[in-house]
Order: structure tokens, then C-alpha cells, then sequence
């Protein structure tokens, strides 16, 4: 055997690569062989430096905060998957057959019949003063609508009502049951666009946090997304303690590790926590990630109650 | 019962999207940690990580079982690695490969150009090992840093790599001499 092949024999042996006779082989080697003996001596110093400079063990919170960030990045692919599905599905199903194109066409024709007709009459619960008819078109608030100078005449919800004004392609006032969906529309996008921190703040406090059952689903992913993103606390705060009341689920769930991880608030990293807490007294059960999220924060965080509460809660836990 | 991989991909494939994160969770730990370990910069890192999940979830309709799923993702993760470029520092580029099509594609053999990083004069002259240890690894070529990394720090068999690299053993234990040969002359003037 040449004595380069003797090198990558050892080379192999500091991987534990070799099989049991080519370990014997180069045992026998190095018996005789001061230059290998060296050169082993020497890889395994280095293999040493750099496993002891450079093999920490992966960082839980660094874990929590890529898969947030995938699952994001999945609901956007599956929605955009789901978009260009459905619309392709619908343009190669529409020119199929001559009668798929005709009972489409008279199907389109009806289903725009039932939505003129929709957005033409008058809406039973709510009264809009200044307007024509026309302005109940903010029931179905879409992108190419955009609201903005939300301004609240009555915002207390305990009566059951709430009065704004808002400006879209002309001024509109706006009363009603603060449960009827084009009330919830509207609130919805003020909280997630208003510019002022103040307009969505009172959009979050109109909402009745008693009714939240009755509540549409996009109020939920609304809260979940001003939780998270949100440049103001008190928005934020509002936003977390209004989400809450929901009942717990997944996307809650994510929300308010989200906030424990990375918020920079002490107050609504403790509201956060409570809020699991909250959910686990009512019989949730903690998942891994989230007790391991409790371990992290009694090792990292900043704040003695956070802390002091984590360690408790995995106390209780075990 | 815990559903096996096979289970969760046939119900991901289906539209499940909790099994489709099962599956996830039951890897991802491991791709997280070569990412960090190839791109050193935690964002970079994360980037990376969300990228190979990406690509699994649009390639995942199209996997037909020709190799264990944990093989293909691992083919994945180091494709994108190699193929990433990083947001702090120039990478190079090497061969991307169609993973969804065909699970058994190789890696493509083209030139490597090697960042060359700090001289050992310049390791020599900083006082920060870490530091020093991590400028040798980054001055690996993609191919080496990424054989060292899935050797040295995650433990697979050289076997193992070459079915993840897709490419031969005697390739596999050629990037490996060469990446041990450049990091000892990058780093023989602290530790020898």
C-alpha cells in the first residue's frame, strides 16, 4: 500500500469510516510510521478546534421563528395555488363543450342578475343617511375599495350598535349592529389599514368581545395579523386582548408565540403567556412546541415574571 | 399509532395540509441545522430553510417513492445551499438541479469557483477563534462545506452522502480530503 493511501485510510478513521480489517491495517501502520502518527495527531486537533468552535446545538427559538415564518410563506403558496387552480379549472371547464360554455354563460348571467340586485337594495339593519342606494356596495368590500378617515360617532358596542363615518369614493355614515358582517367589513379594514394608530384602535374596542362567536373568520385572521404586525403597542394590545376571546386554536396559537418569541413589550409577552396559560386551564393541552418555548424563556428572557411564570407552568406541566 | 412518512405524504399528497406539516416537523430540525451550519447568518439560515419546504411542498405531488423521502429532502436541502446566494456575501453558483421530476437526478459536475476567504496570514492576525474557524469553513467551496458540514457536524456515512449528493462515494470522500486539506491550511497557525 503506497503511503498516500495509508493517509486517506486515516483520514477515513477520524470520520469512523473504516471497516474492522482496514482498521487493523493502519493500526499496524502506525507502529512503524512517525509521519503518520503526526499527521493524525494533527487532523485531530483540528477536528477538535472546529468541532468545539463551531457545533452549538440549533437554538429552539431560531426553530419557532423559521417555521413562523414558513407557514406564512405556505399560505401564500397555497393560496396562490388555490387561485390559479380554481381559475384554471373554471377557463378549461368553460370551453369544453358547447353546452358547458352556454349553461356557464346563462349561469354568469344569473349570478350577476342576484348580485345587481343585492347590492341594489336597501340593507334592513343599517342606515346610511347621506347616500344613495349604491353605497351598500361596502358590504362586499373588496381591493379596489379603500377606506380610509374612519371617524366614530358612537364606538361603545354595549348597546349592541356602533356609528362611523369613513370616506371611500365619496363620504358614507354608517350605523348598525356591530355583528352585521358590513359593520365587520368595514371595522376589519380599518384595523388592518387605517394609517391612524388611533382610528384602529377604535376599530379593535368596536368590536364586541362578547359576541365573538359570531364573529366572521377573516375578523379572526384580521386580529392575528395586527397582533403580529402592528408598529403600535397599544394597537397591538388591544388587538391580543380582543383575539383572546376567540376560542383557542392554531392560528391563535402561533400568534401568541409569535408575540412571546419577538415582541418587544415585556406587558404583551406576559399577555401573551397568560393567554396559553388561559387556554390550558380550560383543558388545552400544551404541545412540544410550546413547552419548549417555556424552557427557552426561562433561560433567555429578559423579564424575572416571564421567568418566574415559565418555570411554573412546566412545574404544573410535570 | 404514529403514521409513517409514507401515510403523511400520501395524505399531503391529497391536500392534507396538517399531514404536510407532520412531515415537516419531523425533519425540519435537521434542515435547519445544516442551513445554519452552510450560511452561517441566522437570516440567511432561514431563508434557506423556508426554501427547501417551498420546493417540497410544489414538488411533493410529483414524488413517486423512488427514494426515501428523508433522501429526497436532504437532495433538496443541499441544492439550495449550493445554489443559494446569501444576502452578506457573493456565493458562487453550482449546478441546480430539477429535484421534482426526477428523484434520481445527480448532481451536475461543473467548475467550482472557490471563495477564497482569509488568508492564513489574516486568520493568523485575528483574535477571535470562532471567528477564525467559521472564515476557514466559509472559505470551502460550496461542495466541500457542504460534505464537511453533513460528515463532520450531522453524522451521516459517506454512503449516505452520496445518495443525499447523488453522486458517487470515492466523489463524496474526494470533497472531503480536500475540504480537511484546505481547512488545515487555513487554520494550522492556531492549532498546530
Amino acid at each position: 500500500m503506497k503511503h498516500n493511501e495509508y493517509k486517506q485510510l486515516l483520514q477515513l478513521s477520524l470520520f469512523g469510516e473504516l471497516k474492522s480489517e482496514e482498521k487493523d491495517i493502519l493500526k499496524e501502520h502506525l507502529l512503524t510510521c512517525d509521519e503518520c502518527k503526526r499527521e493524525l495527531e494533527d487532523q485531530k486537533n483540528l477536528l477538535e478546534l472546529i468541532s468545539g468552535k463551531n457545533n452549538s446545538t440549533l437554538d429552539d427559538k431560531i426553530l419557532s421563528a423559521a417555521r413562523y415564518q414558513l407557514r406564512g410563506a405556505l399560505r401564500s403558496e397555497k393560496n396562490n395555488a388555490d387561485i390559479f387552480g380554481s381559475v384554471f379549472e373554471s377557463f378549461t371547464q368553460l370551453f369544453t363543450t358547447p353546452l358547458k360554455f352556454a349553461v356557464t354563460s346563462v349561469a354568469i348571467l344569473l349570478i350577476g342578475i342576484l348580485i345587481g340586485s343585492q347590492l341594489l337594495s336597501k340593507s334592513s339593519s343599517n342606515q346610511i343617511s347621506d347616500q344613495s342606494n349604491s353605497d351598500n356596495r361596502f358590504a362586499s368590500l373588496n381591493e379596489d375599495i379603500s377606506i380610509s378617515n374612519l371617524r366614530f360617532i358612537d364606538s361603545d358596542a354595549s348597546d349592541g350598535e356602533v356609528e362611523f363615518t369613513f370616506e371611500a369614493s365619496r363620504p358614507v355614515h354608517l350605523k348598525g349592529k356591530v355583528n352585521d358582517p358590513q359593520i365587520q367589513n368595514v371595522l376589519t379594514y380599518s384595523m388592518l389599514n387605517e394609517q391612524n394608530p388611533g382610528s384602529r384602535l377604535n376599530s379593535i374596542n368596536a368590536m364586541d368581545s362578547k359576541q365573538t362567536e359570531n364573529y366572521d373568520k377573516d375578523v379572526k385572521s384580521a386580529l392575528v395579523t395586527v397582533v403580529m404586525t402592528d408598529k403600535n403597542p397599544g394597537v397591538r394590545r388591544e388587538a391580543l386582548e380582543l383575539m383572546s376571546k376567540f376560542p383557542y386554536d392554531e392560528s391563535i396559537k402561533h400568534a401568541l408565540l409569535y408575540v412571546i418569541t419577538n415582541d418587544s413589550v415585556s406587558g404583551l409577552r406576559i399577555e401573551a403567556l397568560n393567554s396559553i396559560i388561559a387556554a390550558s386551564s380550560k383543558g388545552y393541552k400544551l404541545d412540544i412546541e410550546e413547552l419548549n418555548l417555556f424552557r427557552n424563556k426561562i433561560q433567555q428572557d429578559e423579564n424575572p415574571y416571564i421567568k418566574l411564570r415559565s418555570r411554573t407552568i412546566l412545574q404544573e406541566y410535570n | 399509532m404514529q403514521l409513517t412518512d409514507t401515510d403523511l405524504i400520501v395524505q399531503a399528497q391529497k391536500g392534507d395540509q396538517s399531514a404536510f406539516e407532520e412531515l415537516v416537523y419531523r425533519y425540519d430540525r435537521n434542515v435547519l441545522s445544516i442551513a445554519l451550519k452552510y450560511a452561517v447568518h441566522e437570516d440567511d439560515a432561514k431563508d434557506l430553510y423556508q426554501e427547501v419546504f417551498i420546493r417540497v411542498y410544489r414538488g411533493l405531488k410529483n414524488f413517486r417513492f423512488q427514494s426515501e423521502f428523508s433522501t429526497w429532502l436532504f437532495r433538496i436541502t443541499t441544492n439550495v445551499c449550493l445554489t443559494y446566494k446569501s444576502k452578506s456575501k457573493e456565493h458562487l453558483r453550482v449546478s441546480i438541479v430539477n429535484e421534482f421530476n426526477n428523484e434520481e437526478n445527480e448532481f451536475t459536475e461543473t467548475e467550482e469557483i472557490v471563495y477564497e476567504g482569509a488568508s492564513p496570514e489574516e486568520i493568523s492576525s485575528g483574535s477571535d477563534l470562532g471567528e477564525l474557524v467559521n472564515t476557514a469553513v466559509e472559505s470551502l467551496s460550496p461542495k466541500q462545506k457542504m460534505t464537511f458540514i453533513l460528515k463532520h457536524y450531522e453524522g451521516y456515512k459517506i454512503r449516505e452522502i452520496a445518495e443525499i449528493m447523488n453522486c458517487k462515494e470515492g466523489t463524496v470522500k474526494k470533497y472531503l480530503f480536500d475540504a480537511i486539506k484546505n481547512l488545515r491550511k487555513k487554520l494550522s497557525p492556531v492549532y498546530a
